[in-house]
């Protein structure tokens, strides 16, 4: 095809992809830009391809493209992995119409490809992937993973219109201006011939169809309520007649053979074509289409055509079975839109029945990030209840509330529903539900810091799932008890029943909680400021979930913290990005103060960015665990840009909370800024001890404390602010730019920039390091990993090196190096000394 | 990708030291062409070696020392270019 003229670079570029060792490569282009066309090009070249598409349903099948392939439906760990190991390459159209589970998957091959010598390609419309889009947050986490890559097909020039325009004789310049460059629309209109250029991509499809026979046209009408494909013996039952005429309609150009079945070249297509038929035509169709399929089709299309048919009891008999499947593949955005479906249909369903689907639809909403919706679905149930005296199930659901409310910022009403839940409940015997509900509240407790109700809450909780041998309610109630004591600084005890709550989880193998009490434990520590422990728990989780598709968002962002608490700052970013980029709050909160402190810390731009955002986020909810931290983060970056006012104004906007909490760190940090600054009158005596020192007038033996919980730049900011000199060199270490600057000035200094000693032989003092070490034996790659550096880098020096000693080999610069170092004497020195700028 | 003006004072000794960071900026600049962009460099004369203000596009100030590091140079300072003012065309590139 002539079009692809303009693809030929593209094409070269996807052939190299699939001969390297393990590629998937994101096809983006507009709808309509060409990218199926692209795609098959490459099919071709390679000798075949198989290939999976998404439909463009409201709630498609789960893991339907992947079907597509043949393969089974399982977790996407498994399919992911059945898919590498297909000898084909792999390519997977509109990807912006998967489905959740399908979108695991892609996480899972993103992770997997590099190194699996597999080729996948995902073509998706990167116009329509905006926003809060599910796809653009699986891009962005693969966006750094090793053998992802990213193409995108731009529309054709006016060249390439001309191309095409040229042999039909059209004006190839109002053809481009029109269109864009779109290829589809192209050709759309140049099929559709006829002199007058149609306005639209529909008018130009509906201009071309306009050319059928009335029978064939009626063919293609059914064809266009089938998304995806339509099948032939399934068109034999719908549309007999009429599919004599299928040749027509497939000489015509506007559909396409497709396996055993035909399809539309393309969905713009199929839409324009769908959309201009009567409803009662389009209501007609679907039933045909929804009867036919009674014995065959699946949950997700029959619902679909249910729906469109209008035929209320089919949807219900097939709509909550397709939620449901949908659910147990983790597909939760389908489930949740099967549920709504369902519910649209349903007002004549008993009580009970509607408060089951509101229930089902509540869990599926909640788990999408919709919670208004899943709230207002427990509203309505929680009316069903009552009106039909089920205290039971009305307790039940109280106590999910909260957990909606909680996501919104809305903390008062989720007091109310877990004060009503336990008033409930606590009318009927105990069971399984009242536990629940006294964990919640000490959940609620928990999240407040308000740290010994915590702990009586989540002892009643304990005590009842005992009287019931609820393990789980155990483990969960344990975890409360356990963050709680850690929050109030009883950290041995915290952690003591963390741990129980963590056997607890493994003996039941329940995978959220043991997600859970590891999560509680890395984050709860980090808070509290025991960095080594919480670094180990942090990982943990991370490798824990991470095999089970778990979101670790919030483990990385609190691993980011604890590394740039730990001094170790190059590692900051790659976590905290990960975290930044998601959908999920609490993660994007807590990346992004690390980032901002990070940033704040060396002086970097971009502070205020990404604290402002994590401003933003946390306000709403109001919890201290949020805005203590970002208050101090921003207190921090206001004092290193130089303005202590500001610095005493984000102090204030928690500390009076941090104090009410009795949180010890919090409390400290903001306390410690507003002491900075000269405007604290008193300091509470119970704030964490290297402040407690500080505030006390000892910098000494605060430094010492904080040296021994791993906080080098604390460490050194405490001797800086006593005036003392030794904190430059680890200021100078760290990069802490504007700590050291304020210091230098402070005590009279000039730059770190003094004169360099010259070396022996014209060398740098990097090119002696690695002189060294090829002295010694290492081979390149050892020196990189050895300076932290890269290879090819290294490859440089060594080149240098060589060329400046006038050695022909590394043995001879081995023996040079001897001879020098012996020449030199004592005055051989090695890595960067004070002379030397301080490095990244 | 925001564009930063990049300080690396006194980072080297003379123009031949310059030169070979340059090669090595410019090999590990390839292999992280999403992240960061190398615009241009003025050399500074230090007195006892040469410095250097580099204009970079990159997509966070951290893509810029990741690629330092990499390619061992130097990072004084990192401030993120608001605007360009163009007055007059650069003069002729100094010999090195």
């Amino acid at each position: 095809m002539s079009d692809l003229l303009e693809r030929e670079e593209l094409l070269l570029q996807l052939e190299s992809l699939a001969a390297e060792d393990g590629r998937l490569v994101f096809v983006g282009g507009e709808a309509g830009v060409g990218k199926t066309a692209l795609v098959r090009a490459f099919a071709e070249r390679v000798g075949g391809v198989r290939r999976g598409s998404c439909e463009n349903l409201v709630a498609p099948t789960p893991l339907g493209p992947f079907l597509d392939l043949g393969l089974e439906p399982e977790e996407p760990r498994r399919v992911a992995a059945a898919a590498l190991a297909l000898a084909e390459p792999i390519v997977l159209e509109d990807v912006h119409w998967a489905d959740a589970a399908s979108l695991d998957v892609l996480r899972v091959l993103g992770r997997r490809i590099d190194g699996s010598g597999a080729t996948v390609l995902a073509t998706y419309r990167d116009d329509e992937v905006a926003g809060d889009h599910p796809l653009r947050v699986v891009l962005g986490e693969l966006a750094s993973a090793p053998g992802v890559r990213r193409l995108v097909v731009p529309p054709l020039s006016l060249d390439g219109v001309r191309a095409l325009a040229e042999p039909a004789g059209r004006d190839a310049e109002a053809l481009y201006r029109l269109t864009r460059g779109n290829a589809f629309f192209v050709t759309e209109i140049l099929a559709a011939g006829g002199d007058e250029l149609p306005e639209t991509v529909r008018d130009a499809v509906l201009a071309r169809a306009a050319l059928l026979a009335r029978p064939a046209r009626r063919l293609l009408d059914a064809i266009a309520v089938l998304p995806l494909r339509a099948e032939v013996w399934l068109l034999e039952q719908i549309v007999p007649k009429e599919l004599e005429h299928l040749d027509e309609c497939l000489d015509s150009g506007t559909i396409r053979a497709d396996r055993d079945a035909v399809a539309f070249r393309h969905e713009l297509a199929r839409l324009a074509v769908e959309d201009a038929l009567s409803p009662h035509r389009r209501r007609e169709l679907h039933a045909s289409i929804l009867a036919v399929l009674e014995t065959r089709g699946d949950l997700s299309r029959l619902a679909h055509h249910a729906e469109e048919a209008g035929d209320g009891d089919a949807v219900l008999r097939y709509a909550p079975a397709a939620a449901r499947a949908a659910a147990a593949a983790r597909s939760h955005r389908e489930a949740a839109a099967q549920y709504e479906r369902t519910l649209r249909f349903a007002d004549g369903l008993p009580a009970a029945e509607r408060v089951a689907l509101l229930r089902g639809a509540a869990q599926e909403l909640h788990m999408t990030g919709r919670h208004e919706q899943a709230v207002d679905a427990y509203v309505v149930a929680i009316e069903h209840c009552r009106e039909l005296g089920d205290t039971l199930q009305e307790g039940d659901l109280f106590a999910r509330l909260p957990t909606m409310y909680i996501s919104l910022g809305r903390n008062a009403e989720a007091e109310a529903a877990s004060s009503r839940a336990i008033g409930l409940l606590e009318t009927l015997p105990p069971g399984p539900e009242l536990t629940s509900a006294y964990a919640m509240q000490a959940s609620l407790r928990m999240l407040n810091r308000d740290n010994a109700e915590g702990v009586v809450w989540g002892e009643r909780a304990l005590a009842a799932a005992e009287r019931l041998a609820d393990e789980e309610g155990r483990s969960f109630a344990l975890n409360m008890i356990g963050t709680s004591q850690l929050m109030a600084g009883e950290i041995d005890r915290g952690v003591e029943s963390l741990l129980r709550s963590l056997e607890l989880a493994r003996a039941i193998d329940s995978e959220v909680r043991i997600n859970s009490a590891l999560g509680m434990l890395g984050s709860g520590l980090g808070e509290m400021y025991e960095l080594e422990r919480s670094e180990r728990y942090l990982e943990q989780q991370i490798a824990y979930g991470e095999e089970r598709e778990f979101y670790v968002g919030y483990a990385l962002a609190w691993l980011a913290c604890v590394k740039l608490y730990r001094g170790r700052w190059d590692e900051v970013a790659p976590l905290a990005q990960i975290a930044v980029a998601g959908a999920n709050q609490i993660s994007q909160i807590t990346g992004s103060i690390a980032l901002g402190r990070l940033r704040a810390r060396r002086g970097d731009p971009g502070v205020w960015e990404v604290l402002d955002e994590a401003l933003e986020l946390s306000e709403p909810g109001g919890h201290l665990q949020r805005l203590g931290h970002v208050h101090a983060a921003r207190a921090e970056a206001a004092w290193l840009s130089g303005d202590p006012e500001r610095a005493v104004e984000e102090a204030r906007g928690a500390y009076p909370l941090a104090l009410e909490k009795r949180h010890l760190w919090f409390a400290g940090e903001l306390a410690y800024w507003q002491w900075k600054a000269g405007a604290l009158d008193e300091v509470p005596d119970w704030i964490a001890e290297p402040y407690r020192l500080q505030l006390a007038g000892d910098a000494h033996a605060a430094a010492d404390a904080w040296r021994e919980r791993l906080c080098p730049y604390e460490a050194a900011r405490t001797l800086a602010d006593a005036g003392d000199e030794a904190a430059l060199e680890e200021l100078d270490r760290l990069g802490a730019l504007p700590a050291a600057t304020e210091l230098r000035r402070r005590l009279g200094l000039r730059g770190p920039r003094e004169s360099t000693r010259v070396n022996p032989a014209g060398l740098t003092a990097r090119e002696l390091e690695v002189l060294a070490l090829v002295a010694d034996g290492l081979q390149n790659r050892e020196i990189a990993e050895r300076l932290v550096l890269s290879a090819r880098t290294v490859d440089h020096h060594v080149s240098a090196v060589l060329r400046k000693l006038a050695a022909r080999n590394r043995a001879e610069a081995a023996a040079r190096y001897r001879a020098i170092s012996v020449a030199a004497g004592a005055n051989m020195g090695g890595p960067a000394d004070a002379g030397t700028p301080a490095r990244p | 990708m925001d564009t930063y003006v990049i300080l690396r004072r006194s980072g080297w000794r003379s123009g031949e030291e310059l030169g070979e960071a340059a090669a090595r900026s410019t090999a590990e600049g390839e292999r992280m062409s999403d992240d960061v962009r190398w615009i241009r460099s003025y050399v500074l004369e230090e007195g006892n070696g040469v410095g250097t203000v580099c204009i970079y596009q990159a997509s966070s100030p951290e893509a810029i020392r990741a690629h330092a590091a990499a390619a061992d140079l130097p990072v004084d300072e990192i401030v993120r270019v608001a605007d360009t003012v163009v007055v007059r065309p650069d003069p002729q590139p100094a010999a090195v």
